[in-house]
């Protein structure tokens, strides 16, 4: 009994070896369903990212593409230090060689507003900005306020500014209309000390 | 497009803006009006013209709550009028001196005055001259009036403390209720004979 089982059995091993014949699309269409299946995008990109690559180098190529990334990097090197280049190049024109930059010199604002709660000073020597700290002035009694302040050698214009909304000339100082913004500002000449 | 030719192309693209942007521009203009001051900034420095002046311009009408449009205008006309500026004084003129006359022009004064007092002035500066004269005319001096004696005072050789003193007397006279004309004039004349006699003014 247990003989004719076995002959039975590998009759059924034989029937299930024997190879199924299979369309030739079978395998396209197997892909096809695979690609269409939904992945995650970072990991997409994880394995763009990590899936090796043959580089071509070519010498010309990356040769131009290193010396743009060097002048890219010179411009923003010299644009930096444009303004300072400049007036380092002036300087050089007109003191001897072993003098330094022209330094700030101290300047001090004053304006009397007596009904004033706060008072700053305004000018293209701080980027006109009210909250600069070096730049607020200090009730000083009787209505009188001011504040001494590094300013670069050369023509400024400036104002005042009374509680951070009233842009007010300094009333010593000579004048500049202003047709654009509607509000006048002040001018002034910081020269250097001797 | 091979790698090395699409990095190539984006480096060519992103140079010239990451150049020609200043930092406290980008923290404070929306990017129509940054990007239009930028084109603006970049034609003057290709026109060898400071370029200070325009960044100041739109960092001032920022803080003054002006919107895009007018700041864009300001910094247009600025430079178009430091050009003119840079014209009438000659190409040897400074960074100040295109700014104040600048604003000279803005109040009103002609090139061809601008012109007349580098001439007078010699190889002084004219930067304090210019103030003094865009003062007058903002205290309602007449043009004519103001950059005739400004002119006679650069001829007289006077010095840049003597021009900030006649400001200041002339503001004096004119806060006191003198005819601004009159003060101006009379004021120079007295600077004038001064300077001809080699006395030092009083204050």
């Amino acid at each position: 009994m247990a003989d004719e089982d076995d002959v039975m059995m590998k009759k059924i091993a034989q029937e299930l070896r024997k190879p199924v014949p299979v369309s030739t699309s079978f395998d396209a269409r197997v892909m096809r369903a695979v690609r269409e299946l939904p992945r995650h995008a970072r990991r997409r990109l994880w394995s763009r990212l990590n899936a090796p690559r043959t580089i071509t180098v070519q010498p010309l190529g990356w040769g131009l593409l290193a010396a743009s990334v060097a002048l890219f990097a010179l411009l923003g090197a010299m644009h930096a230090s444009a303004d300072i280049n400049r007036v380092a190049k002036a300087s050089a024109n007109f003191f001897p060689k072993t003098k330094a930059t022209t330094p700030d010199q101290r300047v001090q604002f004053v304006l009397v507003a007596p009904d004033a709660k706060k008072v700053s000073v305004v000018g293209d020597f701080n980027g006109w900005d009210a909250q600069h700290i070096e730049y607020q002035a200090q009730h000083r009694g009787g209505g009188v306020w001011s504040v001494t302040a590094q300013v670069p050698v050369g023509h400024h214009r400036y104002s005042f500014v009374v509680d951070d909304s009233l842009w007010v000339a300094d009333p010593t100082a000579p004048r500049v209309v202003d047709n654009d913004f509607g509000v006048a500002n002040s001018t002034m000449v910081v020269q250097e000390q001797k | 497009m091979s790698v090395v030719a699409r990095a190539l192309v984006a480096l060519m693209l992103a140079a010239p803006a990451a150049v020609a942007q200043d930092a406290r521009l980008v923290a404070r203009l929306d990017k129509p009006t940054l990007d239009a001051v930028t084109a603006i900034v970049d034609s003057a420095r290709a026109a060898k013209l400071p370029t200070a002046p325009l960044v100041d311009r739109a960092l001032e009408g920022s803080a003054k709550g002006s919107d895009g449009r007018k700041i864009i205008s300001a910094v247009k006309q600025l430079s178009v009028r430091m050009g003119s500026a840079r014209r009438a004084l000659g190409a040897t003129a400074t960074a100040d001196e295109i700014k104040a006359a600048a604003g000279a022009l803005d109040a009103g004064i002609s090139a061809n005055d601008l012109a007349r007092l580098r001439a007078a002035s010699g190889k002084r500066p004219v930067t304090t001259p210019l103030d003094v004269l865009t003062d007058l005319v903002g205290r309602a001096v007449p043009v004519d009036a103001a950059t005739n004696v400004v002119v006679q005072l650069a001829k007289s050789g006077v010095k840049d403390p003597e021009f900030a003193l006649f400001q200041r007397n002339v503001r004096a006279d004119i806060d006191r209720g003198a005819d601004p004309t009159v003060a101006a004039t009379t004021r120079a004349r007295g600077l004038v004979q001064r300077a001809g006699t080699g006395t030092k003014p009083s204050k």
